[in-house]
Order: structure tokens, then sequence, then C-alpha cells
């Protein structure tokens, strides 16, 4: 009966707590996360049963393994224990005497016990700034309410021993074994054998009654967050529908200004949070002293999501909290600046690092851009400084406002073919972009690309002044609208040019080509030049000198290693024409050179991002900081002449042009 | 048409006919129909304007009084010019193509439900009337046909001279108050603080002095500050210098800062980035000073100096005060 009425509680609570939550995330809006089971199925099992994210920390990674795998091993305890309450002598059939399984639970149970305790000493006396803001006393009650359940498990285990009671030989269970002997057998040991099956018991429904209310209700929610959450082309942002026939206006979205627009992907990601502050950690916005945190602008937009909710409900909204039929007088308030400041939203540079760290797939980026996109398209509100690069992307093609008819100008000298309407489309159409037509720097780049591909005799073109702007910046700024203006005159013009294969040397566009025009009815195979050159180079039709001495530290930029997985081919590159170095922060854990999402054309606030990445690299001893994106060419050039370095920075392709030309042919 | 054209004036900062006042007068002679303007403020402002009025073609002046229309207020102001239009059953109300005009005529449109053509450069009376008009910051001009009664238009800067009517006329000066509600004077100027850094504003100065990262520090400013007090040019700055904190973000010219057309340039220290030359590609004339002779800005400059600043421009200083004797 005591029991029944433990369980009737706690279950009510759960399943009332649990509707609320479910009914919340239905009520998002629309986003299309099915199919790509096998890539799903493949997340679950390396995310989240290999713990793979967690796990690339190795000292905190190996604390969640062991309290995880732990409670995966130990999850038929529970149903053993309640069993056991009902009946001293009863246990499940057959697991429950099986000594094998009786030496895994205290293997596991230690480990979750050592786990416990290591995640305390982190808290408590190494205090790791990633912590900061989050929902620390909550941490502790549930650790407490863990090794609560350890011990008590491991105690009754003991105290049956010592009774005779195992079901199990008791030979297996080396640590229930050991405790056992504290244990007379007698009397006393009978009522402690009650008190222990019962204090454990108690606790666990304890935890599932609490659970749907903490931080810790990610054990439910992640596995279904990572389950749908990107799997390919992580670099695509989910496009708003303007003119779809079919979408009602109701329906349609202009980002997020309230609870209420958020997808209920997006809802999801903010349930599945549980504060560990590792994208915090990779966050560059945060490591030069910006007003972001990935991991407080999840939390607050929770907070937002839970405190609209109850608000609806209690205004007689639709069920379970959702806004459902006739959803009452309940109007939500803006997110910005409710749950988030202006600040916040304007500092990130959608690098992805946070996104990468996330153990749980939360994706930060969709809820910066659809908050943007609010504040952009209905608000008009957006940095100043901003503007000139918005109204020059929709009134010169270009960023920076230079005459379209310049474009081209750099390949002039050089004889590269611009593609006429009614031309032959080439094997492979260069893909120029704004900044290496227009950027002194930048420019380089470009006419290093050129030569190569002639050198190497690729069949290739340019699109010249018919070139524009990918509307990239303006995308990521929040300005839909402009972007897919942009993206589909672009995918017309290389639709009508016959258009199969493209190289872009700049990450940004190589990303919105290849991830994101298929949306606008644009598909070509897309490669990045550090791709197609190392290729042309493993082939032989690229002959570099033998690699040289002199040091290079390659940085990576984020549209490149991080949201598009290209990290062989650029480092092939340099090792081709010197000796690599790495730096700590490479791979897909790069650090942003500070000009991702937009911020090319936004001031920056509090320390400088490409000063950072810059005394990184020099502290390597390189003399050769090697690039492969524009932007990046250009901040970190910048950053370079604010610290007083020693470094060159050059893009990959014209420290190889340099080496291919250098060699006598 | 039938009406009067009725023109928006305003006072030039001398008492006298604003300049580009004139010039939509002028403008609006093209129409062909009896010239009207109507003005805000005492009759006392009116008396000084009469005899440019009278030239320019103007028989009535109509002046707006009334206790609550000192300072300007959009709406009251709007008010002012949609009342006495209505009164006159004018053909055409025009004012010039300046911030205020542009906004008073936005708000006689919206109270009027009529469509507004803005920054007229020619117009041809008709039915219905076609105007051609600058657009998106001068890249583009427009030809419309205007369908609206009263025709509302305004006149692009110097797309005409205010040159004298040919039959010049006398000016008669008629008072009246407006109805204003009290939602009317909602918006309006209650008080006018100075810039606070003073001297030449940088959007609008013909000579602009600028430093960049060669300049080294805050301090080494005061050559840049010196050459331009001797030439009466506005301070500017690159990114670079904005970012080390040397000057207010509102001194950067550039993408980012502003977008400025002046006559001449002078970019001290100056590599030539593109975001910077962004903002200062409207120069007439670009005069450049860097000790580094690869440095992209001399791709754009007419006048190179390879050197250092802090060397060159206070000897150009010292020259201007040896040639002004001063």
């Amino acid at each position: 009966m005591a029991l029944a009425a433990a369980l009737a509680i706690s279950g009510t609570i759960f399943v009332r707590r649990s509707r609320f939550l479910v009914g919340l995330v239905r009520a998002g809006a629309p986003v299309d996360r099915s199919g790509e089971v096998p890539e799903r199925v493949q997340a679950e099992a390396t995310i989240v049963l290999g713990q793979r994210k967690l796990l690339e920390r190795i000292g905190p990674g190996l604390i969640h393994a062991f309290i995880f795998w732990g409670f995966l091993v130990l999850a038929p305890t529970i149903l053993i224990a309640f069993i056991g309450v009902l009946d001293k002598h009863s246990t499940l059939p057959w697991l429950g005497h099986q000594g094998w399984f009786a030496f895994l639970v205290d293997v596991f149970a230690l480990l979750v016990l050592v786990g416990v305790l290591a995640a305390l000493w982190v808290r408590k006396v190494q205090r790791p700034q990633r912590f900061e803001g989050s929902h620390r006393g909550e941490a502790d009650l549930i650790l407490g309410l863990i090794a609560t359940i350890v011990i008590s498990l491991l105690l009754w285990h003991a105290t049956r021993i010592a009774l005779g009671r195992s079901e199990w030989p008791a030979s297996w269970s080396p640590l229930s074994h050991a405790l056992s002997h504290v244990f007379s057998g007698g009397g006393a040991t009978k009522v402690l054998e009650r008190v222990f099956v019962w204090v454990h018991v108690l606790a666990i429904l304890a935890f599932l009654a609490y659970l749907p209310y903490s931080k810790h209700l990610h054990i439910v929610t992640a596995a279904f967050n990572v389950w749908f959450g990107r799997t390919r082309a992580r670099g695509r942002l989910e496009p708003l529908r303007f003119d779809d026939e079919g979408v009602d206006e109701e329906d349609m979205r202009f980002g997020a200004g309230t609870s209420a627009d958020l997808t209920w992907k997006q809802v999801l990601d903010t349930f599945s949070c549980t504060e560990c502050g590792r994208c915090q950690d990779a966050c560059p916005a945060f490591a030069t002293g910006k007003a972001l945190s990935p991991k407080l602008l999840i939390m607050g937009l929770r907070d937002q999501v839970f405190a609209d909710g109850a608000a609806r409900a209690g205004a007689g909204g639709g069920p379970d909290g959702g806004p459902g039929e006739g959803s009452g007088s309940f109007e939500p308030g803006p997110l910005v600046p409710g749950a988030v400041t202006d600040e916040v939203v304007w500092d990130c540079v959608t690098c992805g690092a946070c996104v990468e760290a996330c153990p749980v797939s939360i994706e930060h980026i969709d809820h910066i851009v659809d908050l943007r996109r609010h504040l952009v398209m209905v608000e008009s509100s957006f940095p100043a400084e901003a503007e000139p690069m918005l109204r020059d992307v929709e009134r010169a093609s270009n960023p920076w406002g230079n005459p379209q008819s310049e474009r081209a100008d750099w390949a002039a000298q050089l004889g590269v073919r611009v593609l006429e309407p009614g031309d032959p489309a080439p094997e492979v159409l260069y893909w120029v972009g704004c900044a290496s037509s227009f950027d002194e720097r930048a420019r380089t780049t470009a006419e290093s690309t050129a030569k190569l591909l002639q050198a190497a005799g690729v069949d290739f073109a340019i699109l010249g002044a018919r070139e524009s702007c990918t509307g990239d910046p303006a995308r990521r700024m929040g300005n839909e609208y402009v972007f897919q203006a942009f993206a589909e005159h672009n995918v017309e013009t290389l639709n009508d040019a016959g258009v199969t294969k493209i190289v872009a040397n700049c990450p940004h566009c190589f990303n919105t080509l290849a991830n994101e025009y298929p949306d606008f009815g644009g598909r070509y195979e897309v490669v990045h030049h550090s791709e197609l050159l190392a290729q042309l180079v493993s082939e032989g039709r690229l002959k570099p000198g033998p690699a040289g001495e002199q040091a290079i530290t390659y940085h990576d930029s984020c549209y490149l290693a991080r949201h598009n997985d290209v990290r062989a081919s650029p480092r092939e590159l340099v090792a081709a024409v010197g000796t690599p170095v790495e730096m700590e922060r490479s791979g897909k854990r790069t650090f942003c050179c500070g000009a991702g999402g937009a911020h090319m054309w936004m001031e920056e606030r509090g320390s400088a991002i490409n000063e950072n990445r810059v005394r990184e690299a020099a502290a390597t001893g390189a003399g050769t900081l090697a690039v492969a994106c524009p932007f990046c060419t250009v901040m970190l050039d910048d950053g370079v002449q604010s610290t007083g370095d020693e470094l060159r920075v050059v893009d990959v392709a014209t420290l190889l042009v340099e080496h291919v030309e250098g060699r006598p042919q | 048409m039938s009406g009067p054209a009725l023109v928006f004036v305003e006072q030039g900062p001398d008492g006298a006919l604003d300049e580009l006042s004139g010039q939509a007068l002028a403008f609006a002679r093209r129409l062909e129909s009896p010239l009207h303007a109507v003005l805000v403020g005492p009759v006392a402002a009116a008396e000084p304007m009469r005899p440019d009025l009278g030239a320019l073609g103007v028989s009535t002046v109509h002046v707006a009084g009334h206790p609550s229309l000192g300072a300007f207020a959009p709406a009251a102001w709007a008010q002012a010019i949609a009342e006495t239009a209505a009164r006159l059953s004018a053909a055409a109300v025009l004012a010039a193509g300046s911030e205020r005009g542009n906004e008073l005529l936005a708000h006689v449109a919206a109270r009027t439900e009529q469509p507004l053509a803005a920054n007229c450069v020619s117009v041809t009376p008709g039915d219905p009337p076609e105007v051609t008009r600058v657009r998106w910051g001068g890249s583009l001009l427009e030809q419309a046909r205007v369908h609206g009664s009263p025709l509302l238009l305004t006149v692009a800067a110097h797309a005409v001279a205010a040159e004298p009517a040919p039959a010049p006329q006398e000016a008669e000066i008629e008072t009246f108050a407006p109805e204003l509600s009290e939602a009317d004077l909602l918006v309006r100027i209650s008080e006018r603080v100075p810039a606070a850094a003073g001297g030449v504003s940088l959007a609008a100065a013909d000579v602009v002095v600028s430093g960049g990262r060669g300049v080294g520090s805050a301090e080494g400013f005061s050559v840049l500050e010196e050459l331009a007090e001797l030439l009466g040019a506005a301070v500017g700055c690159s990114r670079a210098v904005t970012s080390a904190g040397w000057r207010p973000h509102t001194d950067q010219v550039g993408q980012t800062g502003t977008k400025i057309a002046p006559e001449i340039y002078i970019a001290c220290g100056i590599s030539g980035a593109t975001q910077h030359m962004a903002g200062c590609k409207g120069a007439k004339k670009l005069l450049a000073i860097n000790p580094d002779g690869e440095a992209s800005i001399f791709a754009s400059a007419d006048y190179a100096v390879i050197g250092d600043l802090h060397q060159v421009v206070p000897a150009i200083s010292a020259e201007l005060r040896k040639a002004r004797g001063t």
C-alpha cells in the first residue's frame, strides 16, 4: 500500500509535468527533421551511448560516462528493488539470480560513486568557469540523490548477503560482500535491510518526481534531441518560407520574436540543456569578454518558454500549455530583451564551436539566427554599422558597394575566361566571391587559384559581373529576405549557364552554394579550392618542389573545418610547401578569426577575437600563418598588425603557387 | 491644372529665403500654375523674404501662426500645409527634397492619402504629370507618372537653380491659424544640444584629414588636427584607430563608419583596406601619405607622398602658415 501510494504520487507528478513539457514541444513551429535514419542511429550510438562529445574532455567525460553507463547497467536493479520491497524473498526471474550481473552491479555502482565524488570535487574544488550562472545547488542535490540511490543499493545488497538472502552467489559481488561483514545478520540487520530498500526505492521515486522540474531533465530529452539533431550539412540554415502556396499568413514565421515562434526542435534544445558550459568554454565571443554565453542564451530561452507556457495554461490556453483552441488572453512577451539582451544576439560569430561542443546536440546558431531574423525583418533593429553592408549587398550585389563592372578586373591580365550568356559551360566554374574579387589582400588568393588551375590545365571559367554576393552575410545578419532574393538570382544564373561543378575559395560562399542553394533549386558538386588543389597535387597535375623547412601553422576556417568537415586538404597543401605546426585549437575545435556571422561588417566590443587567435598562432613559433578563407586573411592580417607579431598571413593557394612557380620547370 | 501650386518654404540662416526653398519655387513654375507659398512662423519672419518670394513668382504667402508652432513639429507643420492646400484646392504641393521637406510631405501624403514622388529632378505637366526622380542615393534615375490630386513632389537639391521668374509678383502675406490637435504636437523639437565634438561634421566636410594605424597613438592625431584646423577640415580615422580606442567610433571613415564624399581626402598612415576604401571612395581627390610604397591605398590615390606622416603633415602645415603669413 505504502509503495503504491509513493508510486502514485511520484508518477502523477512526473506525468503531469511531462504532459506540460511535451505540450510545449508539440506547440513549437514546424521544422523537418525526418529521414536520414542510418545517420540518426549512428548519432545515438556515438554521441549518446558512446559519449563521444563528453569524452573529448577525458576527465569530466569519464565522470559522466561512469555515471551514465552505470545507470544503464543498474536500470534492472530498480525493478529488483521494487520486487524486494513487496516481497523480501523474491527477485527478478533469471537476472536476479545471475552472479555476473551482481558483479556488474558492484563494479558499476562503484564507478558511479567514483563519478559522483569526482564530480563533486570538480564542482567544489576545481570550480571551472563553465559552471558560472548554472544552477549549482540543483546539481549538488542531484549528485546527492544519485549517491543516495547507489549507496542504499549497495547497503541493501550487503544486508541481504549478511542475512543469507542473496539470490545470487555472494562471492560474485565483492564490494557488497565485503560490506556485509559490517552487519551481524541478526534482528537489527533485518530491520536495516528493510530500511535500505525503502530508502533506495523512495530516493528513486523522489528523483522521478523532481526530474522534470530540474535541469537534469536531459536524461530523458537528450536522446531525443540527439536523434533529431542535424546529421549532414550542418552549415545550412533552415529557410523561411515567404510566399509558398499552402502556407497560411498566420503560420508564416519571420524568425523568433516570442517563445511561440520557436520551432519544436528549439524548444527541445532548451529542455535538453544541462548547463555543463562546454559551449561557453568554446565560444570566441565569451572568451573575449562579450555579453554572449551560449549556455546562458539557451537557459534564458528555456526560462521564457516555461514562464510563457505556465502563463498560457493559466490564461485558459490549450491542453498541456500549448496554444491550442481559444488560447485565452495570453500574449507572450518578446524574447529580446525578455529572455536575452540585444547584445547577446549580435555578439555571435556563428562559428559553431558551441554546437560542436554540445554533448546533447543543441543547435545554438539556429536560435541566434532566428532571433536576428525577427529583429531585422520585423523590428528593423540591428547594429547601425552593419546597415551600409546590407544596403550595398542589395544595391551593388557585394558588401562593399563596389561596381559590379570591376568584379573581374583581377582576372583580365591572367586571361581567365569569363563565362558569357550562351557560352558552353566549363568543367569547373570558379566562384570567386566578393572578398577575393574586390579586397586587395584577398584578391591575391583569386589570382593564385586561377594560376594554379591554369597550370594544371583545368577547364574553368568565372562568371565575372554576373556573379553576385551569395547573400551569406545578409542571411547571417538575419535578413533572410535579401538572402533569398540573391539565392534565387544566383541559382538562375548558374542553372542557365549549365554549371555542374563549382570551386569556391571562400568557405562562406562554399557553404552557401553547397548546403543552402539546394533549397532553392541549385544542386551542384561544390568543392573548396583547397580540396581541388590538393587533388591536383596528388594526381601530379601540380608539381610543387620539395617541402621546405619553414614552419607553417594552419588556421582552420569555421565554415570549412567545423561546418563542412574540410580539414585534411588544406593541411596537405601546407605539408607540400613547408613544415606544419598545429595550434592547440585546431581542426573542428578551431577558434574563429572574428569575421563570421556578418561580423566582418560589425564593430567589436571587448577584446578582439582576431588578436586572441594571432597570439595563439605566434606562440607556435611559425613564421607563416596559413589560411583558406578571404575573411580569415583580412581579419588575421589586421590582427597581426595590431599585435605586432612577425607573422605572414597567407592563403594556402598562394603558398602553393609560390612553391610551384619557384620550382624550375 | 486648375488650382495653384503650393510650395512649402523656409527661412535660411541669414533670415532670407532658404536656397533650397528657392529652387523648389523655380521648379514649381514648370507646372504653369499660379504660385503660392506656405511658411510656418511669425509674420515678422516672412517680411524679409517677401522680395525674394515675389521675384520667384509667388503671388501669395500663407503664413501659419500658432502659439504652439514655434519649434519644428512635423505633424503640426504638415497639418498647416495640408490645410492650406485644401483651402486653395491646390493642384500641387511641393517642398525642397531636404530631410525636413521630405519628412513634411510624407506626412502630407499620409494625411491626404495621396502618392508622393520624392527627390524629383524634372516634371512635365500633363494628365497624369510625369516626373524624373533620383533613387538609391543617386545611382538610379526613375521616370514615373504620378496619379494623385493634389500632386505631391519634393525637389532634389540643385536640380534647378533658384532663378527669378520672368514675371515677378508682389507677394502678399496672408496669415492663418491651422487647426491642430494634441496628437499633432506629440513629436516636436524640445531642445537643441550642440554636438559635443564641435568642429566640422565628417559626413558634410569638403576636406577630411584622416589617420590610420600609422599615426601610432591617440596623441599622434595632434598633427592631423592641426592641419585640419588650417584647412577647415574634419578629422577622420580608420577602423584600426577606433578599435585601438584612439578616436571615437563617430570619427570612423569606412564601411562600418561614415561614408564620406569630400572634395579632397587626405589619408595619413592608412593602408587602404577595403573596409576603409568603401567609406571614402566618394572623395573627389585622394592624397595618401604612407611610408610603405606598396600600401594598397596608393592604387586609389590621386596624389601620393611616400613618407612618415609625422614629418610630412607638420611640413604641410608649416607651408600653409608660411603662405598665409600667420
